[in-house]
């Protein structure tokens, strides 16, 4: 019984010494967060203000299914629309949906882009989705999503 | 801050008027997002990321862009678009430390 006991608070003492500096590295340095930290939702809402998102096969997102460096993944979406005054895709929305900050670019296009493509590379945190969101110049809101899988995160 | 350097790729190379091609512009840029440490100061390194980015070809605007921390150092920007005469492909970029550039292209179809 003695034994057990004397095992027992050895084992507190150590998760004590463990946890104290932790603990005043913590207390010191907290984890720093985004000021424009914006969640998936939150964000989508802001976008479309409430209006409904359609899941659609017209919008292309080629995003590399397994990232082995989350710092750089390069991202491509491409919408299909004949691009004229009356018919055209107006923006173009990407999101990392775990990044601290969701929102990871806006893109506004006009008729005089001649094709609704676009293409950038983006951080990522973890593994997690990605996803675009469409804006057509009558309105309505497009969407497609692809999860990602990140082998090293690249976000701090 | 010094100037920053950029560069403007348009494929392809050699292109008619009315022709739609793909523009990419790419800028060195550290985009920090503010969550990163120094390794020996143990200091936050402070955030600066591109905020606006703004294509414009004689004068009209093109394509505008919002962007936030979570793009990639040294971040690139690809669409397409409609060539319409000879001109000026302009490229106007801000920081958030409100940093202002440019840089521009000229355009020559032939053909």
């Amino acid at each position: 019984m003695q034994r057990r006991e004397f095992f027992k608070q050895l084992g507190t003492a150590a998760v004590v010494t463990t946890m104290i500096p932790a603990m005043s590295f913590a207390a010191d340095a907290p984890k720093p967060k985004s000021p424009n930290a914006f969640s998936y939702k939150q964000a989508v809402e802001v976008i479309t203000g409430g209006k409904p998102v359609e899941i659609s096969s017209k919008v292309q997102l080629k995003v590399p299914e397994i990232a082995e460096n989350g710092a750089v993944v390069p991202v491509t979406v491409t919408v299909e629309s004949p691009m004229t005054d009356s018919d055209y895709v107006k923006a173009i929305h990407i999101f990392a949906t775990k990044n601290g900050n969701t929102r990871c670019i806006d893109v506004y296009l006009t008729p005089a882009n001649g094709k609704a493509m676009f293409s950038t590379r983006i951080k990522l945190g973890q593994t997690q989705e990605v996803a675009a969101l469409v804006e057509l110049s009558d309105g309505t809101f497009l969407s497609a999503a692809q999860s990602v899988k990140v082998t090293i995160g690249g976000c701090g | 801050m010094g100037k920053r350097k950029s560069l403007i790729k348009i494929k392809p190379k050699k292109y008619k008027d009315g022709e739609v091609v793909k523009v990419s512009f790419m800028v060195m840029h550290p985009m920090e997002t503010g969550m990163r440490k120094d390794k020996k100061t143990k200091k936050v390194i402070p955030m600066l990321y591109i905020n606006d980015v703004k294509f414009e070809y004689n004068g009209k605007v093109i394509t505008t862009m919002k962007v936030w921390e979570s793009l990639s150092v040294n971040p690139v920007f690809t669409t397409y678009m409609k060539i319409n005469g000879k001109g000026d492909l302009k490229v106007t970029y801000t920081d958030s430390s409100g940093e202002v550039n440019e840089k521009s292209k000229k355009i020559k179809p032939k053909g």
